[in-house]
């Protein structure tokens, strides 16, 4: 009789909570938008944040509200870049690929050595600690971009880091790790870019007369003179405007100008994988266009 | 003022004294698992809080309406409690989930995520099945509608008791993001350490409030 009851009891809640279940599946059904399912399904799904959003989930959706603009996923690159904007329909801003680049040259060799009273073992510790080595804006070289790179896509090499782009995702994993702002990501509008190896904004006299760095720039303006729509001159340092940034310039004369030779040129020595998207092509800048005149 | 004793008497006993997670052992997965960041573990604590509620008064009426002799079936079923308990609680945290998903949707972002993760909790399921054990010993008036309060009393203090070991381990934890670890110990193993830490310390309170 008990196991009669008990059946029968058993059936009827089962039965209760199933038509409850399938009312409210009907009932509270919340509209996804398809769009947001199919962008999720076009993302690489790594989920690394790089876009600034909590995951590729959390991208699609804000792509979705029109709060995110289609080209902001670093690993999916220009080919991601133009699959949402062709299911959202709207135009692709222009897409490079973006790579870190480390904005230091400044090596243990040439680094005065650091007095290493604390045992601090991160780049983040030893920048708060402070007084930890001379130059105030170049790599500690312990290696925090290092840790936070989860594709293995760093190695430290004489206290710098080199970056392996065939393994890099762009997701800047490494540039939010840097707590000086060394590792930046850069659009890369060719395979080997030109880049000022330096984020010093100490005066070159002081770099110089108090042995701060041997290598790091000194803000003398030679390159801002020989190409002045590219390089720039901020607080005694030279940088690169990567928005005026021409592939088809020669900036080796900037190059060649620099006393501590500090303007070199980086890549992956063509072994980058991710091609620049030859669809939004750059207007020839003045600088191209002037060249091309001079030569003619 | 005897009712708001006794019923202070079980959130005490029940929050701090035996609380779910050091003394009982209960929800320990989610316990370490949810406990990286303050505001995700209070999110959390809120959410089982919640849920253990729901369960606590559904599966009271459960209980004392068809299960128990004195029921309305007439039968003592109370050898299927566990597998109906299981059933009550999955299906109604599905149902709470789809309803707060529809009509509250900031609620939903805020502890919605880990409502999936609560329904097969042990610590909800624990709390059902313990509630009668733990809380006629504080008062001889056993049914009625005095039980029904006393099961929902039970039920959020044990949540809140919950909630209450999952902040502190997690303001713990984010202290411990910054401290130099021996290599060894580093992820489970400190937290492991800090959980049998907390639990001795809170052994200190044994004995009190019954």
């Amino acid at each position: 009789m008990v196991l009669i009851a008990t059946t029968v009891f058993m059936f009827a809640m089962a039965l209760i909570f199933a038509m409850a279940l399938c009312v409210a599946n009907r009932r509270l059904a919340v509209q996804i938008d398809p769009r947001q399912t199919e962008i999720e399904a076009a993302l690489p799904g790594i989920n690394c944040g790089g876009c600034g959003f909590p995951g590729c989930a959390g991208y699609a959706e804000a792509l979705v509200q029109g709060k995110a603009e289609a080209n902001k996923c670093g690993p999916g690159g220009p080919s991601v870049a133009g699959k949402i904007a062709g299911i959202l329909g709207v135009a692709v801003g222009e897409t490079w690929p973006r790579f870190p680049v480390v904005h230091c040259c400044a090596g243990a060799d040439v680094r005065p050595p650091r007095p290493d009273r604390h045992r601090i073992t991160t780049c983040a510790g030893a920048h708060v600690a402070g007084q930890s080595q001379t130059c105030a804006y170049g790599c500690l070289g312990l290696a925090d971009c290092k840790v936070a790179c989860q594709f293995g896509a760093i190695r430290m090499i004489n206290g710098l880091p080199v970056i392996d782009y065939s393994l890099c995702t762009s997701c800047g994993a490494c540039e939010r790790a840097c707590p000086r702002a060394i590792i930046r990501l850069i659009p890369f509008k060719a395979d080997r870019m030109t880049v000022v190896a330096c984020a010093s904004r100490d005066p070159g006299r002081s770099m110089r007369e108090l042995h701060i760095c041997p290598v790091g720039c000194i803000g003398c303006g030679a390159c801002v003179r020989a190409v002045p729509e590219v390089f720039q001159m901020t607080v005694n340092l030279a940088v690169i405007d990567y928005q005026k940034y021409d592939a088809l310039a020669d900036l080796s004369v900037a190059a060649g100008k620099c006393p501590v030779k500090v303007i070199r040129i980086v890549g992956p020595n063509n072994s980058i994988q991710r091609k620049p998207d030859p669809l939004p092509k750059p207007a020839a800048t003045p600088a191209a266009s002037s060249a091309e005149a001079a030569s003619s | 003022m005897d009712t708001l004793m006794t019923l202070l008497t079980i959130v005490v006993a029940t929050a701090v004294v035996n609380n779910f997670v050091f003394t009982y052992f209960l929800g320990i997965c989610s316990y370490l698992g949810v406990s990286k960041r303050v505001d995700m573990a209070v999110g959390m604590g809120l959410a089982v809080t919640f849920v253990m509620a729901i369960a606590g008064l559904l599966t009271w009426l459960l209980n004392n309406l068809f299960l128990s002799e004195h029921g309305l079936l007439g039968y003592d079923l109370t050898f299927v409690k566990y597998i109906v308990f299981i059933f009550v609680i999955a299906g109604a945290v599905q149902l709470v989930e789809m309803y707060i998903r529809k009509f509250h949707p900031p609620l939903y972002k805020a502890f919605g995520i880990f409502l999936p993760l609560i329904t097969t909790n042990c610590a909800i399921l624990g709390a059902c099945l313990l509630v009668d054990l733990q809380t006629d010993r504080f008062s001889y008036v056993a049914q009625g509608m005095m039980g029904l309060a006393k099961a929902v009393v039970y039920n959020v203090a044990a949540g809140l008791g919950y909630t209450l070991a999952i902040v502190l381990m997690a303001s713990i934890r984010e202290e411990i993001e910054f401290a130099d670890i021996p290599r060894p110990l580093q992820g489970a193993g400190i937290t492991l350490l800090i959980a049998a830490i907390l639990a001795m310390a809170f052994q200190g309170f044994a004995g009190m409030a019954g």
